[in-house]
C-alpha cells in the first residue's frame, strides 16, 4: 500500500542528500586546515628514495685512527657535546700472552677516548707487549632486519627504501627502547631534542649527491660509500667486495647488517 | 529503532557507545593522519624530505675545486691525493658561500701530527714518525702538505 509522501518528509530527504554530498568536500577542506597546522614539511622533490640503495663499507686495514670521520660527523650533524656519537673509532689492543701461560693471545683492550675525535694518544701498554693492534670505525650497521625499528612503539623509526635507517623526530617520544635494542650501540638519546638520534648516512648530503661527511674527510679511503642500484665505473664499493674477504659485526644475531667490514679480528663486536 | 534491532535496552546502549567510540576514532584518524603516511611504508613519507633539508657544514671537494683548482690539481699528483681538502682545512661550506680568509682553517699543523705521529695501532704501510725525535720546528719548514714528495 502506497503511503502519500508529505512535502515535509520529501524536503527533509532532499536536504539530507544535499548535506551528504556537501559533507565530503567540507570534510576534506577541514582536514587540509587541520593538517596545515600539524604538518609543516612538503613532499620530497627531485630525489626518489626508491631509486637508490646506499651502503657503506669499512676497510679496517686502511684506518689510521686519525678520527677525522668522528669529528666531521659531530660538526656536520650538530651532535651534542659530550659522549654522544653517530660514528666513532675504536682502538683494539690485543696483548701478548703472559710468558709461561699456554694461551695464544693475551687480553683484549678496547678504548675510545672521546670517540676518537681528538685522535689517539699513546697506547696504554708498552709497544713490546702488544701482539696486535688496530682501529675499527663504527657506525649504524644498516641492518636489513633492524631490531631498533621493530621495537619502536610509535613507528617513529623506519627502514627507508634507499637503505638508510632513519628517525622521524616529530614522532619520536624519546622512550629509548631503540637505544636498548640496537646491538651495536649506534643510537643515543639527545639531551637537546630529547629524542633518539643516530647515523642518517648524512641524509641531507647523499640526497644532494654528496658523500657522507665521514667518507668525505677520510684520508685513507677506509670508509667506502656507494649506491648498489647505480654502480659507477670502477665503483669503489664493488671493488671493495671483490678485493676483500668481508664480514659483518655480530652475524649470529641475524640482523643482516649491510655495512661490511674487511680486516677485523674476531675480538671485534 | 529498538524494534528494528530487537535488542534489550542495556545491550543497545552499549552498542551505541561502541559505535560512538569507533566513530570518534575514525574521525580523529581521518583528520590527524599525515598525508604522506604510507607513501613508502608504515611511516610518514615526508620525514625523509625533512631530514634531507638540513644545511650541510662540509662543502665537498667539488666546491673547493671551483676556486682552488690549481691547488687541487697539485694535490692529485702526490701522495696526499686521497685526502679531501676538508680533512685538514676543516668544514668549508661557510667559506664556499662567502669566501673569506677568516672562515676556513689555514693552519693545519695539528692535522699532520694526528695522522703521522707513530702509534703501534696504525697500519704498517702508513708513514709515521716519532715527533720528538724527528724535528722541533714546523712541519712546513721541510714539507709541503699539498705535495709531500717535493722539497721546498
Amino acid at each position: 500500500m502506497n503511503k502519500p509522501v508529505s512535502r515535509r518528509s520529501l524536503l527533509g530527504k532532499i536536504g539530507a542528500a544535499v548535506a551528504g554530498v556537501l559533507a565530503a568536500p567540507a570534510a576534506k577542506a577541514a582536514k587540509a586546515v587541520v593538517q596545515r597546522v600539524l604538518v609543516t614539511a612538503e613532499a620530497p622533490k627531485g630525489y626518489d628514495p626508491t631509486q637508490h640503495k646506499w651502503v657503506m663499507a669499512i676497510d679496517a686495514n686502511r684506518c689510521i685512527g686519525c678520527g677525522f670521520c668522528a669529528e666531521a660527523c659531530k660538526k656536520e650533524n650538530h651532535v651534542p657535546e659530550g659522549p654522544y656519537f653517530r660514528t666513532w673509532v675504536e682502538r683494539y689492543i690485543i696483548t701478548k700472552p703472559k710468558p709461561g701461560s699456554s694461551a695464544a693471545r693475551g687480553e683484549t683492550l678496547v678504548d675510545c677516548p672521546n670517540g676518537g675525535i681528538n685522535g689517539y694518544p699513546e697506547a696504554p701498554v708498552p709497544k713490546e707487549d702488544i701482539q696486535h693492534s688496530f682501529f675499527v670505525p663504527k657506525l649504524c650497521n644498516l641492518c636489513q632486519h633492524s631490531p631498533c625499528t621493530q621495537v619502536c612503539p610509535v613507528g617513529a623509526t623506519f627502514d627507508a627504501p634507499d637503505g638508510a635507517v632513519l628517525i622521524d623526530p616529530t614522532y619520536c617520544i624519546g622512550c629509548g627502547f631503540c637505544i636498548q635494542a640496537c646491538p651495536y650501540g649506534c643510537r643515543f638519546l639527545s639531551p637537546v631534542t630529547k629524542t633518539a638520534e643516530k647515523c642518517t648516512l648524512c641524509y641531507h648530503r647523499i640526497t644532494r649527491g654528496l658523500k657522507p661527511a665521514c667518507v668525505e674527510v677520510c684520508p685513507t679511503q677506509a670508509r667506502i660509500f656507494g649506491d648498489l642500484k647505480h654502480p659507477v665505473p670502477d665503483d669503489p664499493i664493488q671493488q671493495f667486495y671483490q678485493n676483500n674477504l668481508v664480514e659483518a659485526l655480530k652475524p649470529h644475531l641475524g640482523t643482516e647488517p649491510r655495512v661490511f667490514y674487511a680486516g677485523i679480528d674476531k675480538e671485534v663486536r | 529503532m529498538r524494534r528494528l534491532f530487537k535488542m534489550p535496552p542495556q545491550l543497545f546502549r552499549i552498542f551505541l557507545l561502541a559505535v560512538g567510540i569507533v566513530g570518534a576514532y575514525s574521525v580523529a584518524r581521518y583528520f590527524l593522519t599525515p598525508p604522506s603516511f604510507g607513501e613508502y611504508g608504515w611511516y610518514r613519507g615526508a620525514a625523509l624530505a625533512e631530514l634531507a633539508t638540513r644545511d650541510q657544514v662540509y662543502a665537498g671537494k667539488k666546491a673547493c675545486e671551483e676556486c682552488h683548482s690549481d691547488e687541487y690539481q697539485k694535490l692529485l699528483k702526490h701522495e696526499h691525493k686521497g685526502l679531501a681538502c676538508e680533512s685538514c682545512h676543516g668544514p668549508g661550506e661557510a667559506h664556499s658561500n662567502d669566501p673569506r680568509k677568516d672562515n676556513i682553517d689555514r693552519s693545519s699543523f695539528a692535522a699532520c701530527v694526528r695522522c703521522h705521529e707513530a702509534n703501534p695501532s696504525r697500519p704498517k704501510w702508513h708513514k709515521q714518525i716519532v715527533i720528538k725525535n724527528h724535528y722541533s720546528g714546523k712541519c712546513t719548514d721541510c714539507h709541503v702538505p699539498h705535495s709531500p714528495s717535493e722539497v721546498p
